[in-house]
């Protein structure tokens, strides 16, 4: 891979960082190479918006190459509403462009004296007064940084004000608003005063064996194209799925205590494609395009929001308005915030407010009635802004419910607010979110894709039913193993891509000579690797839990009187795992076997 | 009535129970499309299978067994999988979704009434297999 650069904001020094080869071969790029790199970095005493903290922007090996769905990135570092490991990724075009310069990653420490962006045009870094930007919007801080620096093909990742303030699920954006959205890395950005970095190269994107690799992408490219996922995704983008989800009962409704909404065809991807739609974007290299642009009664062109947009500031608030749901989503862009973070805190608070546990007096004179949109927007403002009651807000869930008393009323697990697929519908997703590394999310096993039947044999990936238990513990396993290998690479979770072929193509963009078990043993290595850095951090078996919602059956819907079973899942999944039950650790002789010695040495000495 | 797939006669089957079916009936009340099938050789099957139906508010209006490709220009839908993989949903091996998402069941029509109406198909697909006694 080509290097890594070293910033330290505080110093102004710089420093190429070439990673070790080993590790290139153990961990791919991506998330599980950034763990290994910051491993010893992330401790548990370590305040994740101190200089001293770690902001990685990691490329994969085929980030760039036009892959399938393989124009993306990660930020990683440590999640600053969790205090465990974090990660997120994210498509556009900046990440390419980044590896178009000559670099690998981005390592920022330290911390600026004052606002400034970076410029990085090849190997030319620059860092520039960013004073008059601070306060500015993520679109009109891209827009304005692109004017300075005068070179319209640059692309610039920014944070909004969300982040300068550092609201703990502030999120880094980059290109047409795609958001690197969970965890609070733009707040981690914020907090080193730095505002945006912009980059622009003109290398060619290298890769080890290209002869070999331009077939394969190709054909991996062609039979994506004629995926039936991704014929939905590139019609009706993400929320395509929102009728199907409300009709299992998998999408929680009225945070998260109802299984089924009336009004669910007035904010599904389908009606969106009907009445907004006008076009749609797409990542670097990717033939799906599933970004939405709709135009509103203004008639300007704007994002469209995908699933979690729209079902959480749709359904999870009881507003059925798809014109609404643009406008928060947009808003919340605009600061800078993740969407599924501040739509599932302003939630709780309606949640709170409707059980007499806050009032008005809580929340500045705004009564906080479900379905109320302009209550909604009062809050996203209130939080980016970091005003009244939004200022508790910002520090997430977990904490904006202990104020008050009441944590177990908090639909979050270790800090990250859950997203919006219901274990109660799609029990796998019971497992992701308890054991994910970063917190409650669906992006490290999408299992609720299996749960509605999407197999894979190849893998051992088999099909339960979607209430079946500790049966499918094993099968959540080897999922998140693969996606880990997808976070890696970085590859988008929608690449529906023949295994053989992945296989195929690691090998020519690495030099490498894979089988099945070699990619999959990756992944497991990543996984294995990033729990024991929560376990440095002082994650336990105590962590891996759900909240109170998800083990309340739901009254309604097609999931009515479900609850998964959490423990057993539990136990069968350790099993597998081979993780020590009373610790929550990876078991010295797994991490042994997995290659990680040294990891095995410094989480048993 | 019940018959053996792949034949005409399991096809009239498959109308007569569509439209006596009243959990069927009540599923589909808002379906409004008709559907080609093309059912690729493999195995048993040595020529491509073409079944046509038109299915209306929980009915089923008509059905063609190997009808010209031609005759329907423009279905609503326009559905493909090997013989293997209809078998196996027919058996219930294979579940109607996994062969949907892993583009088993090749679908080409508009997706967004095919995401809207999942229950509808999966309810379809329950009627198949109940007139299904025997494999050919």
């Amino acid at each position: 891979m080509q290097p890594i650069l070293k910033i330290n904001l505080t110093t102004g020094k710089t420093e190429k960082y070439q990673i070790p080869p080993q590790w290139e071969r153990d961990f791919l790029g991506g998330a599980s190479l950034a763990a290994r790199i910051l491993y010893s970095s992330l401790t548990r005493e370590l305040d994740p918006l101190s200089p001293e903290a770690p902001l990685l922007f990691m490329m994969g090996p085929m980030t760039g190459t036009s892959g399938p769905t393989t124009g993306r990135f990660v930020v990683c570092g440590k999640g600053p509403a969790t205090g465990l490991w974090a990660e997120s990724n994210v498509g556009g075009f900046w990440g390419p462009e980044l590896r178009a310069a000559g670099y690998d990653g981005l390592w920022i420490t330290g911390k600026a004296d004052h606002p400034i962006y970076l410029w990085l045009d090849g190997q030319m870094l620059e860092s520039r007064d960013a004073a008059h930007l601070w306060g500015t919007n993520t679109y009109t801080t891209q827009e304005k940084v692109k004017e300075e620096i005068g070179e319209k093909s640059a692309h610039v990742c920014v944070i909004g004000s969300a982040g300068e303030k550092q609201v703990l699920f502030a999120s880094i954006m980059c290109d047409h608003g795609r958001m690197s959205g969970r965890t609070g890395m733009g707040a981690v950005m914020g907090a080193k005063n730095l505002k945006a970095i912009a980059v622009h190269g003109t290398n060619p994107i290298p890769v080890f064996d290209l002869a070999k690799y331009a077939p394969l992408r190709s054909e991996s490219n062609r039979v994506l194209k004629q995926d039936n996922e991704a014929k939905v995704l590139r019609e009706l983008g993400t929320a395509g799925a929102a009728n199907y989800a409300e009709y299992m009962g998998a999408m929680p409704v009225k945070y998260y205590s109802r299984g089924s909404f009336e009004n669910v065809d007035n904010i599904s991807g389908a009606k969106m494609t009907e009445t907004i739609l006008t076009g749609r974007s797409a990542c670097q290299g990717c033939v799906i395009a599933c970004g939405r642009v709709v135009k509103l009664g203004d008639r300007a062109k704007r994002k469209g929001p995908e699933y979690e947009t729209v079902i959480g500031f749709g359904p999870n608030l009881l507003n059925d308005s798809l014109e609404s749901i643009v406008d928060l989503g947009e808003l919340c862009d605009r600061y800078g915030m993740d969407t599924i973070s501040t739509s599932n805190i302003i939630g709780l608070a309606f949640h709170l407010f409707e059980k007499g546990i806050i009032t008005e007096k809580d929340t500045n004179g705004i009564p906080l009635e479900w379905g109320d949109v302009d209550a909604m927007e009062q809050l996203v403002n209130c939080i980016g802004r970091r005003e009244g009651i939004g200022d508790l807000m910002a520090q997430g869930s977990r904490r904006f419910a202990a104020h008050f008393d009441v944590e177990e009323e908090a639909a979050q697990v270790n800090g990250l607010e859950t997203a919006y697929h219901d274990p109660r519908g799609v029990s796998g997703m019971a497992l992701s979110y308890a054991t994910s590394p970063r917190g409650a999310c669906h992006n490290q096993s999408d299992y609720f894709f299996v749960d509605w039947g999407h197999t894979h044999e190849k893998l051992g990936i088999t099909y339960f039913d979607r209430h079946e238990h500790a049966e499918k513990s094993a099968n959540v396993a080897r999922h998140q193993d693969w996606r880990t290998v997808f976070n890696s690479i970085v590859m988008c979770i929608f690449a529906n891509t023949d295994p053989d072929l992945q296989v195929k193509l690691i090998d020519a963009a690495c030099g490498l000579d894979w089988t099945l078990e070699d990619m999959m043993r990756c992944g497991e290595r990543g996984w294995n690797l990033k729990r024991a850095i929560n376990n440095r951090m002082g994650l336990t078996a105590a962590n891996d839990r759900l909240p109170k919602a998800m083990l309340e059956p739901f009254p309604d819907g097609g999931s009515a009187g479900y609850v998964p079973d959490i423990q057993g899942m539990l136990i069968a999944y350790y099993q597998h795992r081979e993780w020590d039950a009373d610790t929550g650790k990876p078991t010295r002789a797994k991490l042994i076997q997995l290659g990680l010695t040294d990891i095995a040495a410094d989480l048993w000495e | 009535m019940a018959a053996v797939f792949p034949s005409e006669e399991w096809l009239q089957g498959l109308q007569a129970k569509l439209n006596s079916d009243t959990r069927y009936h009540e599923i589909a009340k808002n379906w409004e499309g008709d559907l080609f099938f093309f059912i690729e050789p493999e195995g048993n099957l040595k020529e491509r299978l073409t079944f046509y139906l038109d299915l209306w508010h929980g009915a089923c209006r008509k059905v063609e067994y190997m009808p010209a490709a031609d005759s329907h220009p423009s279905p609503t839908f326009t559905l493909s999988a090997s013989y293997k993989d209809i078998t196996s949903i027919l058996t219930g091996k294979l579940n109607p979704m996994t062969a949907m998402m892993t583009s088993r069941l090749k679908v080409k029509g508009s997706m967004g009434y095919m995401m809207r109406n999942v229950p509808t198909v999966l309810d379809f697909v329950r009627v198949a297999q109940e007139v299904t006694t025997e494999i050919l």
